[in-house]
């Protein structure tokens, strides 16, 4: 008897995480990164973000393509790709993780935080951010920002460079996450 | 008792194990999911030249670069007192891309006379991931004309007679992301000849290839062979082996090679040296190119 309450226990407790609410998806999310120094300020954008929101657990999912990012001048893009992501080694960057005390039915903006891994050029650090988060017509706004160290990811940065790019790149995101079918 | 810690036990496995799950779900959702993949592949070279001649390389739209192009070399006299180099040669020029597969440029040769123009145009672009066409191929028309005598090939009567024009056909491919063969089967027209017989259109296959040793550092060498060399006077192929060094908006590109122009139809037949290091027949090169947004 007990174990047939424990098996049927774990069947249910397994099911019970994965079924609910719908997954939602943000397909074109928006991310832009800022170095930032007193000699220049490098700026690129990114309109092509993947990301998965399960609103029954928080939980995060972000897949960003490193060629997707535009530049102002083609030349730096060109550099940003080949020079120091490496982006035919390293496509894509990763992030997952869950926002901490996710509530699906609140509907006004309300920050939240949220914590995971992140992985850049096959490298994963723990990541810790705040984001918005507000529901107009069941449409799941999620922005932020946050910071990454260079170092963390062995980004070569030639000494004469090392003016011209910031320790700390400043990164922006906005997703709009609709129902996943 | 003993069931009941056990029940507690197995209900958090479970638990921690259907978050797993969940995560692990959203993680092969995302890789299912299509991402807009980038078509082609980037920097199968890091510019418009790759040390003597064009590269597959064109640049994107509204990028204007100046060139400055030098060599410097020594003559066999024995006993010379010039300052680091006996001769030197220089050619400034400007690149423009009018669209991001079609650029052009213009060039003059400050010690040779020789004023040039190219047009490339980019026919196919090699693709990612084995998506798409394996090579790339880039077409390139130049134009020269000679206002100073040079190696007395062509006569010398009217305008036309002072130009000569190269075809060339840019083949490459990025093998890896460090490693890029091109080979470049060219066809070069001289409007005239002095001797009668030396052909005016002579057919020529470039190689050339880098290997990029550091992030922002790759060893280059280009190889011209000519199959029909001129018979007035003693050419040997194009050679060069150097390094290409590009960051920011500078790509400065250092060479060893046998010969002193910086034009297709020039270099490619009328090297009138072997690559060696003895003086006379060793140049040095130099190119600085500034890279400007428009």
């Amino acid at each position: 008897m007990n174990r047939v309450v424990l098996i049927s226990f774990l069947i249910v407790s397994m099911y019970s995480n994965a079924q609910g609410l719908e997954k939602v998806i943000a397909r074109q999310g928006k991310m832009s990164f800022l170095s930032y120094t007193s000699v220049e300020n490098i700026k690129a954008e990114n309109a092509q973000v993947l990301s998965f929101l399960n609103p029954n657990t928080g939980e995060i999912a972000v897949r960003v393509l490193m060629r997707a990012f535009k530049f102002e001048k083609s030349l730096m893009e060109e550099h940003f790709n080949e020079s120091y992501m490496e982006s035919d080694l390293y496509p894509e960057a990763n992030f997952i993780g869950r926002i901490d005390n996710y509530d699906a039915s609140i509907q006004d903006t309300h920050t939240r935080l949220v914590r995971g891994d992140f992985t850049l050029r096959g490298i994963t650090k723990p990541l810790e951010f705040k984001v918005a988060i507000r529901v107009v017509n069941n449409i799941i706004y999620v922005d932020g920002n946050l910071e990454i160290l260079v170092q963390d990811f062995d980004i070569n940065i030639p000494a004469l460079l090392s003016p011209n790019i910031a320790k700390k790149i400043q990164v922006a995101f906005n997703f709009d996450y609709t129902p996943y079918e | 008792m003993n069931n009941k810690v056990l029940h507690y036990i197995l209900a958090l496995v479970s638990l921690v194990y259907g978050q797993d799950l969940v995560a692990q779900d959203l993680l092969t959702l995302l890789d299912k999911e299509p991402i807009v993949q980038p078509e082609f592949t980037l920097s199968t070279f890091k510019g418009n030249r790759l040390s003597l001649g064009h590269s597959v390389e064109t640049r994107k739209k509204g990028a204007l670069e100046f060139t400055f192009m030098s060599r410097y070399w020594n003559t066999t006299q024995e006993n010379s007192n010039s300052f680091i180099a006996d001769r030197v040669s220089t050619r400034l020029g400007a690149d423009y891309a009018i669209t991001d597969r079609f650029t052009t440029g213009v060039g003059f040769g400050l010690s040779n006379g020789i004023v040039d123009g190219y047009a490339k145009y980019r026919i196919l672009r090699q693709g990612i991931n084995n998506n798409g066409s394996p090579i790339g191929i880039t077409g390139l028309q130049t134009a020269t004309y000679r206002s100073e005598s040079f190696n007395n090939i062509e006569e010398r009567d009217d305008f036309f007679q002072k130009t000569a024009f190269t075809t060339q056909l840019l083949i490459a491919r990025k093998i890896t992301q460090d490693f890029s063969l091109q080979l470049s089967p060219t066809f070069v027209y001289r409007s005239s000849s002095r001797n009668i017989n030396d052909d005016n259109t002579q057919f020529a296959v470039g190689f050339g290839g880098r290997y990029k040793v550091a992030h922002h550092v790759s060893i280059v060498s280009e190889y011209y062979y000519v199959a029909n060399e001129l018979e007035s006077i003693e050419t040997f192929g194009a050679f060069a082996l150097g390094v290409n060094w590009s960051v920011r908006h500078i790509l400065l590109q250092f060479s060893m090679t046998n010969n002193p122009t910086f034009t297709e139809d020039s270099f490619i037949t009328q090297t009138r040296k072997n690559f060696n290091f003895r003086d006379g027949n060793f140049f040095f090169g130099f190119n600085a190119t500034y890279f400007l947004q428009l």
